[in-house]
């Protein structure tokens, strides 16, 4: 409790830096803070482009079947790859003030948050020219997104902390983000698998559960599947409140460490 | 805690380890494995204290001798090996200046980041805005990035925003020496304001004759150790006889 008392003091200091991450990380561009949408938009544009081609994909609407995909990916790598150095590149306020040190990390999955919430908008703008259309399943959208918050904070609370005493941690992540990011169904649809061993990726792959569920609301059109969300949610739960004692354990030392 | 006490520390030691090269990355770790024992050095060797609030205390010592570090500790940066250091009240330390500082954004800008760091909220700081900028004395450059001040400018926003966080508990570092001989004395009256004012303050300095005019209670650290503690004049005056 006295955490959450803390960090409710300390809530200016998550806005001004939730607000410094969205608009000082593109001052000085000339696009400014549109780079944060375009970025995920090249993207798109790139495996719209080049997968059909390669892979003959079958699937109707791919163009918007990928945005569903990327734009929830793209809110997990920024937090997991900026969250892991938040301490590190921090250094020098650790060790010269005295604020709660999970303010760092929480703000760079809030910040990811934000972007992600405005993407949604370009989900919604591609989803009505693409003649799929809308649905009341967005209704389910925050759910989603609050289970994925929680299991992202989880993790980078997690690697956060100890990338501050193993440097490495935030290469290995680089190239473990790589591999999960073919282990999820961003490029492809599960059911290419259907009846392999291969599903078993999927089913113990949170993002696979998340991303299928964007899906259903945005794509598809259908209620998400809710009994394999509230699980997420309590597993998350679960490993948030594990992950945070981690983090508080190793904090300690972060001042004499980074 | 009494109520009356700001600072309790109680039979606490810090030691740090001294890595003769750190391994830092798992390809180190994993060569040399666990046979790199790290040397431990004790900076401050059971450590009994109390500051009562309203209070003005200075420490003083020669350099390595744990003054900074047994500040640190009483901010919750590092932590004790054993012991306690427990605090009562709201703690604001000016160990350096301008922590958070953005160069990309205008002096009233970072005013916020800096006064959010020290846990101050929104509304208050918009209420002590005008305070902080007009005694600052940086006029219009408050709208200008930071990254155009001088590093006199710099330092004297620093301290303003610092200075005026309300704070009951107030740990300084070494930091009296801001900005032009204007506003040294400015800072310096400012501190003395704040020392009549019930509130809490710890300095850390060489500048003993600054010190001697505002602190009554002087700490002389010496290797880790409480040498001496009580009136400042007596304890200045052992110190330097201990120097010559």
């Amino acid at each position: 409790m006295n955490a959450f008392k803390e960090l409710y003091q300390y809530r200016e200091l998550l806005k001004t830096n939730v607000r410094k991450d969205i608009r000082g990380k593109y001052k000085a561009s000339f696009l400014g803070v549109l780079w944060s949408f375009v970025n995920p938009l090249l993207q798109v544009l790139v495996y719209a482009i080049v997968f059909p081609y390669i892979m003959k994909v079958q699937t109707d609407n791919y163009l918007i079947f990928l945005i569903c995909g990327i734009i929830p990916w793209t809110w997990f790598t920024y937090s997991i790859s900026n969250g892991t150095t938040s301490i590190t590149n921090n250094a020098n306020l650790i060790k010269k003030v005295y604020f709660p040190r999970v303010i760092l990390p929480i703000s760079v999955v809030t910040s990811g948050l934000v972007n992600f919430l405005i993407s949604c908008f370009i989900i919604l703008i591609f989803v009505l020219l693409g003649g799929v259309g809308l649905s009341w399943h967005l209704v389910f959208l925050p759910f989603i997104a609050l289970i994925q918050y929680i299991i992202t904070l989880a993790f980078t609370l997690l690697l956060s902390a100890i990338n501050v005493y193993i440097k490495d941690v935030e290469y290995i992540i680089a190239f473990l983000i790589n591999m999960l990011f073919y282990a999820t169904p961003i490029l492809y649809s599960t059911e290419i698998f259907h009846g392999s061993w291969l599903v078993w990726i999927f089913k113990l792959n949170p993002l696979a559960h998340l991303i299928s569920a964007y899906r259903d609301i945005f794509y598809v059109h259908q209620v998400p599947q809710i009994f394999n969300l509230l699980i997420l949610l309590l597993v998350g739960l679960l490993i948030l409140i594990i992950c945070y004692e981690i983090f508080k354990k190793l904090e300690k030392r972060f001042a004499e460490e980074v | 805690m009494n109520n009356d006490v700001a600072i309790k520390v109680v039979n606490m030691t810090k030691s740090f380890k001294l890595y003769s090269d750190k391994a830092n990355t798992l390809k180190e770790r994993l060569v040399r494995g666990w046979k790199n024992k790290p040397e431990i050095r004790t900076v401050l060797k059971s450590i009994d204290l109390t500051i009562s609030k309203g209070e003005t205390v200075a420490l003083i010592g020669v350099n390595g001798s744990g003054k900074s570090t047994l500040l640190k500790l009483m901010t919750k940066i590092i932590y004790p090996n054993k012991g306690t250091v427990k605090t009562n009240g709201k703690l604001t330390s000016l160990l350096e200046l301008g922590a958070g500082f953005h160069p990309d954004f205008t002096g009233r800008e970072n005013i916020y980041f800096n006064a959010a760091i020290f846990g101050l909220t929104k509304e208050e700081i918009d209420q002590r805005l005008n305070e902080i900028i007009e005694f600052s004395e940086l006029g219009d450059f408050i709208d200008s990035p930071v990254r155009t001040y001088s590093s006199g400018m710099y330092m004297r926003l620093a301290f303003s925003v610092a200075i005026n966080v309300d704070a009951d508990i107030l740990l300084i570092d070494e930091i009296l020496a801001v900005g032009d001989q204007h506003f040294q004395d400015k800072c310096f009256q400012k501190l003395e304001e704040l020392s009549n004012s019930n509130k809490t303050i710890v300095i850390v300095s060489h500048s003993l004759g600054a010190i001697e005019k505002l602190c009554k209670r002087a700490i002389w650290i010496k290797d880790g150790e409480i040498a001496m503690d009580g009136n400042s004049n007596k304890v200045i005056e052992a110190y330097l006889k201990e120097c010559a």
